[in-house]
């Protein structure tokens, strides 16, 4: 039976730190676009942490939220592709072939959580930082749209070398680089058809909710409360 | 030009130049041909230590083989090399646990930044012109050593000063080595938001002058006072790390967190009860949390030990902390105080953590010794799921400096600042070398250091970047970055075994830059006499090993039969640590002398009247004091409570921007009887009414592209109010007003949903 990678994210443990907002961006040769285009609202974030705000001074509350790609079974941004640049993988993910897109954005369009970006430009890099990119990922072209991809290269990597073994994957093989990163152990990722992986146990938690889950879209994230 | 050609020229370049120590030929050569162990595609992971803070977490860096373009003799081309590609937590170490907080993860933009020093430069123009010459290493060290030369032999008393931010592990001993060699020189060490005054209340408390480890893994109640442990203070990812363990680690026991700031940070935002207190009673606030729990007779007042007996009043019950005085004082209900004190010790296991602002007042060090006793009467210290303090290594500490040799003076760059500027020729110092402080950005213009500066002759510069400090240097001798050097330290606080962190330099140096080490034993060879007397090794790799060996006779995480196989071992694994894991801090003597502290308020710079606002600057989540705002990642990662990006900014309450028309995003300017600085304001319900906040680290006048005229620095209004038990910078005891000036240029970051949307800038 395929792998259904799923994660959990326990809001009680994440404390904002963000440190996962920059593995992501160093493990997935995501662009940064200045000051200007940032201004336009054109950030390239595959993650990013949502604060909220409760109440008023003095009793006031702030919460966050990491989202990335839901990478949900029931995707909004995968039937509207007219290039099926946005498609399903038999493991759940919502995958985006870069060389089919065409740059419409009707996926970003269509995805309720905002966490599509499109590239406006092509990429540069003030020499040496080109240095930094990571040979393990394609760097995207202007008119492309691109998004998280639970580091599909990570979960490659482990089923070959699993492969090299002569075994099945196991439970934590695979770790995506926000969830190796994150400090208070926040994020859980893991294979949904199995039961007893940990991803799946937390999965069941009485503090577990999806996020938007009214829309219908299947996430394959799982959002534990803050108690 | 083609490799190979370029192959040719480097090594007859390399041929035609003498250069001692790093630079013997064959070294050279191999510096040209590609990495045999490396397969193409394929990564190795190699150690690291992280240098982003001073917290000493451990690194795995992913390797892999690239082209990169270098320069060697005056020389470019295209080599294959290994290149850093991604860095990772050290699983094993015990301080960071295989994790990495934001600031860890950009570090690879410190080695790859385009704005880096290449190779040795001299000024050409006027001082801070900002021109400069390129020079040969064989041409920089001559005039170093030209400069050097009659300061070691004659003897002129304080002629040399070394200035530096804290040093790690065996650097610091090296450079008091280094200066050793020279009659009365200083080290001038500077941290802008530093922790001397605990560090002097842990030493009055617990006998301990260092960072307290708190273990949160294991505690049932954390009462914070103002520290962001979670964000930028101490050793944030070890905290990071125990907090997750404290919070959902323990199935059924979930730890009670209580935040006591006046201004929401990261970490007072995960919060189960966030209490804004009067900034600069926070002590008071302790004392009366202590008041409760003695009268009530929950514990015995003389638990605190030596801890209580600092406070004046704690064995009569601390009378004038009553809640109801110190409600009136720190505007925390009496009933909140009581409540609070109750739960404490109805948790067990409960631990108090005190830093950042409230030390940063004129009181602090009474602050500081009033949350010490709250904790010992917790029961904390030294407890499951309290504070401790990390051990140093088993090693022979009087090995350190060379017999006979004086320690070099310590003193802070005010101190250092006023000499210069008061002294008469010619009793001046003659050369100031600068190691990775940057005092003219950081430290507040009323201790002129810029002046200073100004006045001395000869400044060298050991920096990899143009920054306000280096920029007057007369010479610069760039430093490796760190994942190109040898690296080496020993954590102060954020783990309970005794932990050394080391590891070889991860890949080879991408510009012709040298490791400070090595430069300070080439100079020490050519000066001669005492100063290469204190430094006998042949390269920084020689001390780290004969100062390391010897651990292998200590129990810990290697287990070798000889010293090769120690150090081979100690170079893979990135490290040692203890595996013991230690008790209770052992009973130092107590500190006698000191009488006991008395009720104390904060004095603020300037009259309410005038100046109705209380200024607190904060250490800033991507660039904390602004080292790190070069790196465009963290430019553009997105600050997490006001989500701006490559912007610098005032926060002020809803209320009291209604009251001053000032709206989200309007230019405010910030004025104190000490300067003025300009930001748009963010309104935030998470300060209150009578503070502005403003992060430090933006406002750079020279810091590269990313940087350069990007935001405002808060650091320009503060008052040089020092903290009166240490003489630290009271960095948060300015008051301050606020006016609408125009339209700012506040940019909040755009992505997610709803709530964002609404927040973006109508203008």
């Amino acid at each position: 039976m395929a792998h259904q990678w799923g994660m959990v994210i326990d809001l009680d443990r994440c404390t904002g730190c963000e440190a996962c907002v920059v593995a992501c961006h160093a493990e997935n040769n995501i662009a940064t676009v200045s000051p200007e285009e940032a201004a336009r609202g054109r950030t390239m974030h595959w993650i990013h942490v949502e604060r909220h705000w409760e109440g008023e001074y003095p009793n006031v509350r702030a919460r966050f939220r990491p989202v990335l790609c839901q990478q949900c079974g029931a995707a909004p941004c995968e039937p509207v592709c007219p290039t099926y640049a946005s498609y399903h993988t038999a493991e759940g993910l919502n995958a985006q072939v870069y060389n089919r897109c065409i740059g419409t954005r009707y996926c970003a369009n269509a995805c309720p959580y905002t966490v599509r970006v499109f590239n406006w430009f092509s990429p540069e890099w003030d020499k040496p930082l080109h240095l930094q990119l990571n040979p393990d990922v394609s760097v995207r072209e202007g008119g492309v749209m691109e998004k998280c991809t639970f580091c599909s290269q990570r979960i490659t990597a482990a089923e070959i070398h699993a492969q090299a073994e002569n075994r099945e994957l196991r439970d934590g093989d695979v770790t995506p680089a926000c969830v190796q990163s994150c400090p208070a152990g926040a994020m859980v990722f893991g294979d949904l058809s199995d039961p007893t992986s940990q991803v799946s146990r937390l999965a069941r938690l009485a503090r577990g909710s999806k996020l938007l889950e009214e829309l219908g879209t299947l996430p394959a994230i799982t959002y534990l409360e803050r108690e | 030009m083609r490799r190979r050609d370029f192959l040719k020229i480097a090594a007859v370049g390399g041929a035609a130049v003498t250069i001692d120590g790093c630079g013997d030929h064959a070294t050279q050569l191999i510096h040209f041909i590609p990495e045999e162990t490396l397969i193409p595609g394929l990564a190795v992971w190699r150690p690291g230590v992280c240098n982003q803070c001073s917290a000493g977490c451990g690194l795995q860096v992913k390797v892999m083989q690239g082209d990169a373009e270098v320069v060697r003799n005056g020389q470019s081309g295209l080599i294959k090399m290994g290149l850093a590609k991604k860095l990772e937590g050290n699983p094993q170490h015990p301080v960071n646990h295989g994790k990495l907080c934001a600031r860890g993860q950009a570090g690879l933009q410190v080695t790859y930044n385009p704005d880096r020093i290449q190779q040795p430069l001299k000024r050409t123009g006027e001082r801070g012109a900002g021109q400069f010459a390129r020079i040969g290493w064989d041409e920089a060290i001559e005039n170093l050593v030209t400069h050097l030369s009659p300061l070691a032999s004659e003897h002129p008393p304080q002629s040399l000063a070394f200035l530096t931010r804290p040093l790690m592990g065996q650097r610091r001993t090296l450079v008091e080595r280094f200066l050793s060699g020279f009659n009365g020189a200083q080290m001038v060490s500077f941290e802008p938001f530093d922790d001397s005054v605990l560090r002097e209340a842990n030493r009055l408390s617990f006998g301990h002058s260092q960072l307290p480890t708190f273990d949160l893994a294991r505690s049932n109640y954390v009462v914070c006072f103002g520290a962001d442990f979670l964000g930028t203070w101490n050793s944030p990812v070890a905290h990071n790390v125990g907090y997750g363990a404290m919070r959902q680690g323990r199935p059924g026991n979930r730890g009670k967190f209580v935040q006591v700031e006046c201004r929401m940070s990261q970490t007072g935002a995960n919060a189960d009860e966030w209490i804004p207190a009067q900034l600069g009673t926070e002590g008071h606030l302790a004392l009366a949390f202590a008041h409760v729990i003695v009268n009530e007779h929950l514990v015995k007042a003389e638990s605190a030990g030596t801890a209580g007996s600092r406070i004046d009043g704690w064995s009569k019950g601390l009378p004038d902390y009553s809640p109801d005085a110190v409600a009136r004082k720190t505007g925390v209900a009496a009933e909140i105080i009581t409540r609070l004190a109750r739960e404490m010790v109805t948790a067990g296991s409960g631990v108090a953590i005190v830093g950042g602002a409230p030390l940063a007042q004129t009181n602090g060090l009474f602050t500081a010794l009033a949350v010490n006793a709250l904790n010992e009467l917790l029961g904390g210290v030294g407890r499951p799921g309290g504070v401790c303090f990390s051990p140093g290594l088993p090693l022979d500490e009087s090995k350190r400096r060379p017999a006979n040799a004086a320690e070099p003076r310590l003193i802070s760059v005010r101190t250092f600042a006023e000499q210069v500027l008061s002294a008469r020729e010619p009793d001046t110092i003659k050369v100031l070398l600068v190691n990775g402080a940057n005092p003219v950005f950081a430290a507040p213009t009323g201790w002129r250091v810029r002046e200073a500066l100004d006045k001395v002759p000869f400044i060298v510069s050991f920096g990899n970047f143009l920054d306000e400090t280096s920029n007057l240097a007369d010479l610069i001798l760039p430093d490796h970055s760190y994942l190109e050097s040898w690296m080496d330290d020993v954590p102060e606080s954020g783990t309970v075994d005794a932990v050394l962190s080391i590891a070889p330099p991860a890949m080879l140096s991408l510009h012709e830059t040298r490791a400070l080490p090595d430069v300070l034993l080439d100079v020490s060879r050519h000066l001669g006499g005492e100063a290469s007397k204190a430094l006998p090794w042949k390269s920084y790799e020689e001390m780290l090993q004969a100062t390391f060996t010897p651990l292998r006779h200590s129990v810990g995480s290697i287990a070798a039969d000889t010293d090769e196989e120690f150090w081979g071992k100690l170079k893979q694994q990135g490290g040692w640590w203890s595996s013991n894991r230690v008790g209770p801090p052992k009973s130092s003597p107590p500190v006698a002398s000191f009488a006991p502290v008395k009720s104390e308020d904060p004095t603020w710079d300037g009259a309410a009247t005038e100046y109705p606002f209380q200024f607190l600057p904060y250490v800033s989540q991507q660039f904390l004091d602004g080292t790190h705002a070069n790196l465009s990642w963290l430019q553009e990662l997105p600050e997490v409570l006001s989500t701006a990006i490559w912007s610098s900014w005032v926060e002020i309450n809803p209320q009291t921007a209604a009251r001053l028309a000032i709206g989200q995003g309007d230019l405010v300017e910030v004025s104190s009887q000490h300067g003025r600085v300009r930001a748009p304001a963010v309104l935030s319900p998470g300060i209150a009414p009578d503070v502005l906040a403003m992060p430090a680290g933006q406002g750079h006048e020279e810091y590269g592209r990313y940087a350069t005229g990007r935001g405002a620095n808060p650091v320009h209004v503060l008052a040089p109010q020092m903290a009166t038990a240490t003489g630290s910078l009271a960095w948060a005891s300015t008051r301050v007003k606020v006016a609408r000036v125009g339209s700012g240029d506040l940019i909040l970051f755009s992505g997610g949903p709803t709530e964002f949307r609404a927040e973006k800038l109508s203008r």
